[in-house]
């Protein structure tokens, strides 16, 4: 540095031609800026009130929204409980739910420990393959599983033909709870693997120097300090078990297991003439439930962010060696990813180019293309297809912008409202898909002009695009509050209003993240179908809701060509844009 | 250049206080800084000024514009204040280079395309780096983004300018050289300067006048001299250099003298005063090691006040050493030339040289404790 040396050049300094301070329209002393965030506000609460609303209404009133001769009643829940028999459903989900989340950390907790933290043969290979499941959806994988598990399932028919009888009943809670898991344990995996990855290595080295072994580090030191993500996995997937639809539906519906959402199909869309009463009042104590167990969740992970301390300069832990031990872990992770995902998506996959898939005769002498023909001849199902991809395009663009802004607004912003955006946008979470459907079809019923967007492609982009809100403000959350403050506050001082600062700096830096939250978001649309079992008609039916359909005709081969389609949309879909983001980081 | 007008201002989170009654003045064309401790609440009035922050009670005005007055419900919001400020961590966009960095405040303002070029050329030129326009932050020194985020903040001539920390994150040796152009660089411009800092050294090397703040209230203003001669409390002699703090009781007032008895020792020591003392009152007398001389023999003159020490631990730190020496029961600090002093050592300083404060004030009692002498 010779800056002593230069001195400062003044002589061309013309301090008389200074500008007049910067200068905003405010009309009653509103600017632009809280125009945009009241905006902001309204949007996301009309998205979260509007399913609901309808549902809260309908539940005590004694004739459908429509019919304005109804009068208020709590007949329906009376009835509920009597005629409908919703004691029983309540019992199966919470035992399929317990069951769910039990078996969830039973696969995640060990996998994450060995991963990340033990020296472990192909532990890059085993630890990407663990995500696999995230990429497919839970329907998909119940196909799959059927399709080797169920009844006559090849390994099913395999194991009969060599022991005489089949050692388990795939059509059963445990069942379904298993299959729940396999689906879910990625989620339960990264919390785990992320808390692990960011821990202090010197808490172990401290360890290490008192004397301790690895096997004594992993149970005193490295399990104990993963308890906050353990709480905060398990309330997770207990609500996402209590409201998911695919593996109960596909499972529960041949052998008559309801649990909360399967209830709320049959009586929605099988019966004849469905009672809106029930319906309603089902899905209100539904409602609650969930909304009960997300609230556990912002409680538990507000706690759980006092324990995890992360530091800037963390250095890497170093990974223990297990000796023989990781041989054994190593097989029981490949036997997870293997007989768990794998194989049941590769059985789909085979499925769909076959006529009937048995051990009992080679797949590959009945190679066909014929379960494509039948898909592609039906107008009908290729509309299916490209509405999928169509929803997920748009519903991606429109839902990430929407979150991005939502994002800025509840975080960076003196908005007085800027929590209640916060919580509006992440309180989907608490809705089940089917509930958002159930709430959006009366809503688009009653509301004026209503009518104009029932049963069309947007009534499914607003249904889908609300479910996907949390993910999309999720991923683009925590980018934000990397950026320093202090780059908004040095573009406020010199001048720029708060709009001004998210449109020529906030958006500019948070390109990577809504990029991100772009990717999540058409992964996450594409395989979404539940909110639109009430929602489509005909000319709106999505790749989920056609495949159901399939499968309740007794037509699995098409299924299985509809189900690779989709894995093979997202496949190029996600290579793409990880080559595209690869780049663009090289660059 | 206006001045800026700070009265009365004060600051709350929810129910804790963090800014009382703060008022003060900057003249035009002055360097002035708020100087505490890490929480003193000198951040927070930068930022009230800036409108990053939202004062309670109180009005900011610069020049004879109102930027803020509770009382007339008056709240101009930052962007249109026209200050100009240099952040801590120096906040360059890192989506743009150097030029555009400098041209966003320009644009905002809808400067003439020659005029903007004209303008950033001039701004980095002041701050030697025009030759590098075209990269982007990250390809820069921490030397040079700090000297980019200033010319960031001058180039579109704002009315004051605001620096919250800017030297803090250079590396010791470039900060000392980075000081001195910066004081060279305000003064060549004239421009009211609000600086604010932690580092005694920088608040007393650069500052026309300081602002000394502790637990969100202004303990004392006074030019860098006046702060480091005759501190205002106990605790601005502690925090503003080094200070050997001694407990004891007034024993008699006597001519602009007070005599105390000192507790570590039970001797006396006279210091010259304008303030009322009652005898027998509990009071700290504050002495800095250079004012404590070294001397072999019996003091000549009977002025003086002598302290018996004794010789605990020396440290050789380059231009001098610096010596703990146990007076009684506690430590004292001295500086010295001479690295050769063993065993008994007597010190002598002037009534001038100390000063007298009430109460058993002075540094933390963690401090007291760190200089308690083991036996």
């Amino acid at each position: 540095m010779t800056t002593l040396t230069d001195a400062p050049d003044t002589a061309a300094s013309d301090r008389s031609q200074t500008f007049p301070a910067p200068k905003y329209l405010r009309v009653f002393g509103v600017g632009r800026d809280r125009v945009v965030q009241y905006a902001v506000l309204v949007v996301v609460a009309l998205f979260v009130v509007a399913p609901i609303a309808p549902i809260l209404y309908q539940s005590i009133r004694s004739k459908p929204l429509y019919d304005a001769s109804g009068v208020f009643t709590v007949d329906a829940y009376v009835k509920l409980f009597t005629e409908a028999g919703f004691g029983q459903v309540i019992l199966n989900t919470a035992m399929f739910a317990v069951l769910t989340t039990f078996l969830t950390l039973l696969f995640a907790i060990p996998m994450a420990v060995l991963v990340v933290r033990t020296k472990l043969p192909f532990g890059r290979v085993l630890a990407t393959s663990m995500q696999w499941p995230f990429f497919v959806s839970s329907l998909l994988l119940g196909f799959g599983w059927i399709a080797l598990y169920g009844p006559a399932g090849f390994i099913s028919v395999e194991v009969q033909r060599l022991v005489g009888f089949v050692p388990w009943n795939l059509y059963s809670i445990p069942g379904m709870a298993l299959t729940e898991a396999v689906g879910l344990a990625p989620i339960a995996y990264v919390f785990c693997a992320n808390a692990l990855r960011q821990s202090d290595a010197s808490l172990e080295s401290a360890a290490q120097v008192c004397g301790s072994g690895p096997l004594r580090i992993l149970f005193r030191i490295i399990v104990p300090l993963l308890r906050p993500p353990i709480v905060y996995a398990s309330v997770l997937i207990f609500s996402m078990s209590i409201e998911t639809l695919s593996v109960p539906l596909l499972y529960g519906t041949p052998v008559r297991i309801e649990v909360f959402s399967t209830f709320l199909y049959t009586h929605g869309l099988q019966s004849i003439r469905p009672d809106y009463g029930v319906l309603a009042s089902a899905s209100t104590i539904i409602l609650c439930v969930t909304i009960a167990t997300v609230a556990v969740q912002a409680k538990v992970l507000k706690n759980a962010q006092r324990f995890v301390s992360v530091r800037g300069k963390a250095t890497r832990p170093r990974r223990l060696d297990l000796g023989w031990l990781k041989w054994v872990a190593t097989i029981l992770i490949v036997i997870y990813v293997v007989f768990g995902a794998a194989l049941p998506i590769l059985g789909l996959v085979l499925r769909s180019f076959t006529l009937i898939f048995t051990p009992l005769q080679s797949p590959l002498k009945s190679l066909t293309l014929q379960n494509y023909q039948t898909v592609f001849t039906y107008q009908s199902y290729v509309q299916s297809i490209v509405n999928s991809v169509v929803i997920a395009v748009v519903g991606a663009i429109v839902v990430s912008a929407l979150a991005l802004i939502a994002v800025v607004v509840a975080k960076r912003s003196t908005f007085r409202f800027a929590r209640a955006v916060e919580y509006l946008a992440l309180a989907p979470q608490a809705v089940p898909g089917i509930i958002v459907g159930i709430g959006f079809f009366w809503a688009f019923a009653i509301l004026p002009g209503g009518n104009l967007i029932q049963g069309t492609l947007v009534a499914v982009i607003i249904a889908f695009g609300l479910r996907a809100m949390p993910t999309a403000f999720g991923s683009i959350s925590p980018a934000l509050m990397q950026i320093a403050t202090e780059l908004d506050n040095a573009g406020r001082v010199v001048g720029a209003d708060w709009v001004g600062v998210f449109t020529r700096i906030l958006r500019k830096l948070l390109v990577p993240a809504f990029a991100g939250a772009l990717l999540l978001v058409f992964v996450t649309m594409l395989k979404e179908y539940s909110a639109a079992l009430f929602l489509s008609s005909a000319n709106s039916n999505v790749i989920g809701t056609t495949m159901l359909e399939l499968w309740v005709q007794g037509n699995t081969g098409s299924v299985a060509a509809l189900a690779t389609i989709q894995i093979a949309i997202t496949a190029v879909v996600v290579g793409l844009a990880s080559l595209l983001m690869k780049e663009k980081k090289d660059a | 250049m206006p001045d800026i007008r700070v009265s009365h201002m004060a600051k709350t989170f929810a129910d804790v206080s963090v800014l009382h009654d703060i008022d003060f003045e900057v003249k035009d064309g002055e360097f002035f800084t708020l100087l505490g401790p890490s929480g003193c609440g000198k951040s927070t009035t930068l930022n009230c000024i800036a409108g990053l922050e939202d004062p309670t009670e109180g009005s900011i005005a610069i020049g004879d514009r109102a930027l803020v007055d509770r009382a007339k419900r008056v709240y101009v919001p930052t962007e249109e204040r026209n200050l100009g400020m240099v952040f801590q961590s120096y906040a360059l966009w890192p989506h743009m280079t150097i030029k555009k960095n400098l041209a966003f405040p320009l644009n905002i303002r809808k400067a003439g395309r020659a005029d903007r070029d004209a303008r950033i050329h001039e701004a980095l030129q002041k701050v030697g780096l025009a030759h590098l326009q075209n990269r982007y932050p990250h390809q820069l020194s921490g030397g040079q983004q700090q000297r980019v985020a200033l010319a960031r903040a001058l180039v579109y001539s704002p009315t004051v300018l605001l620096l919250d920390e800017p030297l803090s994150n250079l590396d010791a040796k470039l900060r000392e050289q980075a000081r001195a152009w910066l004081k060279r660089l305000q003064s060549d411009l004239g421009i009211t300067t609000l600086y604010v800092t932690h580092d005694q050294d920088e608040a007393l090397t650069l500052s026309d006048r300081i602002a000394v703040m502790f637990d969100g209230v202004m303990t004392q203003i006074g030019s860098p001299r006046d702060i480091y001669e005759h501190p205002a409390t106990a605790a601005v002699a502690a925090f503003v250099g080094s200070c050997n703090f001694l407990l004891g009781t007034v024993e008699q007032l006597r001519a602009g003298h007070v005599d105390v008895r000192l507790q570590a020792t039970g001797t006396t020591v006279s210091i010259a005063t304008d303030a009322d003392w009652l005898p027998g009152a509990p009071v700290t007398v504050a002495v800095r090691p250079e004012r404590l001389a070294i001397v072999a023999q019996e003091p000549g003159s009977r002025d003086l006040n002598v302290l018996d020490t004794e010789v605990v631990t020396t440290a050789y730190v380059g231009s001098r050493y610096e010596y703990i020496l146990r007076l009684g029961d506690i430590a004292l600090q001295v500086v010295s030339p001479d690295g050769s002093l063993r065993g008994a050592v007597r010190l002598v300083f002037g009534p001038g040289d100390a000063h007298v404060f009430p109460g058993e004030s002075g540094p933390s009692t963690e401090a007291l404790d760190l200089m308690k002498v083991a036996v």
